[in-house]
């Protein structure tokens, strides 16, 4: 049976292109594959940017001419690791207190051939307001539960 | 602390099995439990656990109770992310191996 995993996404494939070119249109290009429907800004978006150096900002433009952030560039290595930091949270807002990893590695199999390792960690921090009030509720419940399940057996 | 609620209520496989036949849709207990080699009361049990730890929802259509998965928070969260990253990722493999090609 399938493992559901709650605080990571992994995905794992490989791509008919050399390392050096995976890495450039995965980090350059970005703009040209990032799915135009996703974004928190104020109105439609025209254009993906990740500034490719350590610390650089990773954000969205948009027709309205704002900006919305979506994090930062952590590790920026030519030509097989990128790290981005992912600040978007569970309400689509950005936090500047959040920090989620998102690393892609670019691993060469052949001259044109790359194997690409991506995931995205820390889920678990994305939760925030309303959504832990209430999971945190629950963990209470379950807490209960095992403290009755003890008194029960020590009696 | 939320995942961890979470974690303790898909710990179980019956639960688990579950969790993933509401990926994809809601069901009453009778389609729920059926397929699955436990008892409708066992199943009602187990979906009490999950409803406790808000990974699913009640709703009542008419006479019949409905279960779905609870779209807020982290689980709706990671599954939007999970189809966002596999069609980024899908354009981007597209992508990069149409730049190898036109290389040439």
């Amino acid at each position: 049976m399938q493992t559901i995993n709650l605080t990571s996404i992994k995905k794992e494939f490989t791509v008919e292109a050399s390392q050096r070119i995976a890495f450039e249109v995965f980090t350059q290009k970005m703009d040209l594959w990032w799915p135009r429907k996703h974004h928190i800004g104020s109105s439609d978006l025209t254009e993906v940017v990740a500034e490719l150096n350590e610390g650089g900002r990773w954000y969205t433009k948009h027709t309205d001419g704002s900006e919305a952030p979506i994090g930062y560039v952590q590790t920026y290595r030519p030509y097989d690791l990128f790290v981005l930091v992912w600040q978007i949270d569970g309400d689509f807002k950005c936090d500047p207190n959040l920090s989620t990893e998102v690393v892609a590695e670019f691993i060469p199999e052949g001259p044109k051939t790359t194997r690409v390792k991506f995931e995205h960690k820390d889920l678990h921090k994305l939760g925030s307001g309303k959504v832990v009030e209430s999971m945190d509720q629950g963990w209470g419940e379950i807490m209960e539960f095992y403290k009755k399940q003890f008194t029960l057996n020590n009696n | 602390m939320n995942v961890n609620t979470a974690f303790n209520a898909l710990g179980d496989p019956t639960r688990r099995a579950i969790f993933e036949k509401l990926q994809d849709r809601p069901l009453a207990v009778v389609d729920i439990a059926d397929g699955l080699p436990i008892s409708r009361p066992a199943v009602s049990q187990h979906l009490k656990v999950l409803k406790e730890a808000r990974l699913i929802n009640l709703r009542t259509v008419g006479n019949n109770n409905i279960y779905e998965l609870n779209r807020e928070g982290i689980i709706a969260m990671r599954n939007y992310l999970d189809k966002f990253w596999d069609d980024a990722l899908a354009n981007f493999k597209a992508l990069a191996e149409q730049t190898e090609k036109d290389k040439k």
